[in-house]
């Protein structure tokens, strides 16, 4: 068709207008490509970190908020009953015993041998920590800074793995049977056979603790993770506990959608939750995790809303430019009899020939430097957050009433997502599509409405 | 044969309040040489653009084959039944003399496709108003006030009109181009029955016409050497 050969002649022709329209349409084009790639690829892993974060609910008293003084307790009964929601997806189980040891010592204790207190009916002091998991695989470090020397995870009822140290201390054996009691409720009382011994290496924290307690004469085992053993929340639970006295619940349940957390929360409160509970998730973790990606993808869409804003800007006063340079040959179509839509397709052609070409081009540069540039953006939020953290965590460290140096920042321990592998994909293919043609659009339409409504005659008279 | 009418036209531009033309009838016929003549601003180019096509009449009527003008696709009109040679040639600048013909062919629907035949067919054209080759591919920008009135005239030849219309054709011709020209359009008008009608100054165009019309005050003097 003459119309189109006429177009692909018409862009030869004006090569200065037509290169200074390709040059603002492919920088806009690479910038909605990048943006695009990084904005899909951040939100996929911003997803699978919310559902990974955002979807464990933790059920407990605020204590900075409420203090001690407020506090109220909710039966383990309650606790448990909380996980039969059809919010949720899965929930682990979990608590924390506090614990007397009944036939053997605990690290650390430089009262090692006394009897307990001969009164039977008044708390003991804790020496040690029995915890319960539903999850095994849950128990924190192992695989890292938790290995098995000898024996297995607990699988049955009654099953218990400790520590390497403790069992050194008192020369005990897989298949020996170990004797614990609650220090706060008497009578609740397990005989549990050690399955598995692991080694635990201790953190800088807590060996820079163990050596101030050494020095002050201080014998907090229970406060030793040592001392800490491990067995089924089944075998924890198997006692019977009418009251929580003693025990740290430590539930996580796990929404099958985080926006479900409002929801969930009203059916708690509903079954009796008091108000001074919170039922949160880790949002400071989550911001950890996610804030460089989240800091990229705005940075990488700042930009680009620059550059579309500066591009339309640049398109339009070139377009505009173009209809006056383009009156006089429209006129002269027109006076040969050249139908109005015709003219109109033409220009439309010259438009999309141009767009079509950068949409090549800027699709090839655009996911070939998508990947340096998302590494290099997201390293610099990195750091930025990085710097953040460590001034907080400075100002954060806080030292407990028993000694025990904390942290009291939730996000610690969880690193930065500080790699992403972007790639360009058909959803973005068909995004930038539909992008360039907007932009053919913007460079063509309006000067096709305006060109095209002028008669003949009264362009050839202008220019006479 | 007739062919063009007009009938009772009055022409007045949006906001001038004297009439350009005041009630002009006139009959063109197929096979006949007209030329129109009178004083500059007397309104020729306005009767011209009225009789092209390019502008309606709000007073009066135009007939192109017994139908009304106005009623008719005019960009198929002036694209197939009527070439007009413009008073400022109104080419396209930045196209060669031959793209102006050959595209001019393919506007009017031609039956000739082939880009190569197409191109022969303009070069000759071209050579018959005295444009060689070499200057037929030359942007029309890089060439003369003359020679880009051949390549108007040639481009209101390339699709075979009914009509043809020419706003001083020879006004920048010398004496031997002027002398072709002119021979070409008596022929075309003689031999191949095409209705020419010429706006001139030129004592040598009035010398070939079959018919002169003359404007004075918004009048026609058909017959009449003004
Ligand atoms: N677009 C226009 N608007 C107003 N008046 C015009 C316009 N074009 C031409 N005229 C006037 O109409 C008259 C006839 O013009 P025109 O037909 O071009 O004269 P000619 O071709 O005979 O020299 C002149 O007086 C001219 O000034
Ligand atoms: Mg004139």
């Amino acid at each position: 068709m003459y119309i189109i050969s006429n177009a692909i002649k018409n862009l030869f022709r004006n090569k200065g207008r037509n290169i200074l329209i390709a040059a603002v349409t492919l920088a806009i084009i690479i910038s909605a490509v990048v943006t695009l790639t990084i904005n899909n690829a951040s939100s996929v892993i911003i997803d699978e970190a919310r559902l990974d974060i955002a979807s464990r609910v933790d059920i407990s008293i605020d204590l900075f908020t409420h203090g001690r003084d407020g506090r109220q307790t909710i039966t383990v009964e309650q606790y448990v009953s909380f996980a039969d929601s059809a919010y949720l997806r899965h929930t682990v189980f979990q608590a924390e015993m506090q614990a007397w040891f009944g036939n053997f010592f605990a690290v650390g204790d430089f009262e090692m041998g006394l009897t307990p207190p001969p009164d039977p009916n008044m708390p003991h002091s804790p020496v040690g920590k029995l915890t319960g998991h539903s999850e095994p695989s849950h128990i924190s470090g192992f695989g890292t800074y938790r290995h098995f020397v000898e024996g297995r995870m607990f699988e049955s009822i009654n099953e218990a793995i400790i520590t390497e140290e403790l069992a050194n201390l008192n020369s005990l054996q897989l298949g020996d049977i170990i004797h614990i009691e609650s220090a706060f409720q008497h009578g609740k009382h397990f005989e549990l056979e050690i399955v598995g011994i692991f080694s635990h290496e201790v953190d800088e924290v807590e060996a820079f603790q163990s050596i101030v307690w050494e020095m002050m004469g201080f014998s907090l085992p229970s406060m030793i993770s040592q001392n800490e053993i491990f067995t089924s929340f089944e075998t924890l639970m198997s006692v019977g506990w009418e009251t929580a006295d003693g025990l740290d619940m430590r539930l996580e349940y796990y929404l099958r959608n985080p926006n479900d957390l409002v929801r969930f929360e009203a059916e708690v409160r509903a079954k009796g939750l008091p108000d001074v509970f919170g039922v949160t998730i880790n949002q400071a973790a989550l911001d950890r995790v996610t804030g460089p990606l989240e800091g990229m993808r705005s940075a990488a869409m700042t930009f680009t809303i620059v550059i579309l804003i500066l591009g339309a800007i640049v398109l339009v006063l070139v377009s505009y430019l173009a209809i006056r340079e383009r009156k006089y040959e429209v006129g002269v179509l027109r006076a040969m009899g050249m139908e109005r839509g015709k003219i109109a397709c033409g220009i439309f052609s010259e438009a999309i020939m141009i767009t079509a070409l950068c949409l090549i081009i800027g699709l090839g540069a655009g996911s070939a430097i998508a990947q340096p540039m998302a590494d290099r953006l997201l390293a610099g939020e990195v750091e930025t957050q990085a710097e953040a953290v460590m001034g907080a965590e400075e100002g954060g460290r806080v030292l407990m009433s028993g000694g025990q140096v904390q942290t009291d920042d939730p996000a610690s321990g969880y690193r930065p997502i500080s790699d992403i592998e972007v790639a360009i994909g058909m959803d973005v293919i068909i995004q930038i599509i539909f992008i360039a043609l907007a932009l053919a659009a913007v460079s063509s339409v309006i000067g096709i409405i305006r060109i095209t409504q002028y008669e003949p005659l009264k362009i050839l008279r202008e220019r006479a | 044969m007739k062919c063009l009418e007009i009938a009772d036209v009055t022409y007045r531009y949006d906001g001038s309040t004297e009439a350009v033309l005041k009630g002009v009838s006139a009959v063109f016929e197929k096979g006949k040489v007209y030329t129109i003549i009178g004083q500059s601003g007397a309104g020729k180019s306005t009767l011209l653009s009225l009789i092209s096509g390019l502008d309606t009449c709000k007073e009066g009527e135009v007939y192109y084959n017994g139908k009304k003008l106005r009623n008719l696709d005019r960009d198929e009109y002036r694209s197939k039944s009527i070439g007009v040679i413009f008073q400022g040639y109104n080419l396209l600048l930045n196209s060669t003399a031959v793209y102006n013909i050959t595209l001019s062919m393919n506007i009017s629907e031609s039956d000739i496709k082939d880009k190569k035949a197409q191109k022969e067919i303009a070069y000759a054209l071209l050579e018959k108003v005295g444009i060689d080759r070499e200057t037929a591919d030359r942007k029309i920008l890089q060439l003369s006030g003359g020679e880009q009135q051949r390549v108007g005239i040639a481009r209101a030849l390339s699709h075979d009109p009914d009509v043809i219309i020419a706003d001083e054709p020879t006004g920048n011709l010398d004496e031997a181009t002027e002398a072709s020209v002119l021979e070409i359009l008596t022929r075309l008008a003689h031999e191949e029955n095409k209705c020419v009608i010429i706006v001139t100054h030129s004592e040598n165009v009035t010398a070939i016409a079959d018919e002169v019309i003359g404007i004075r005050a918004g009048k026609l003097l058909i017959g009449e050497k003004v």
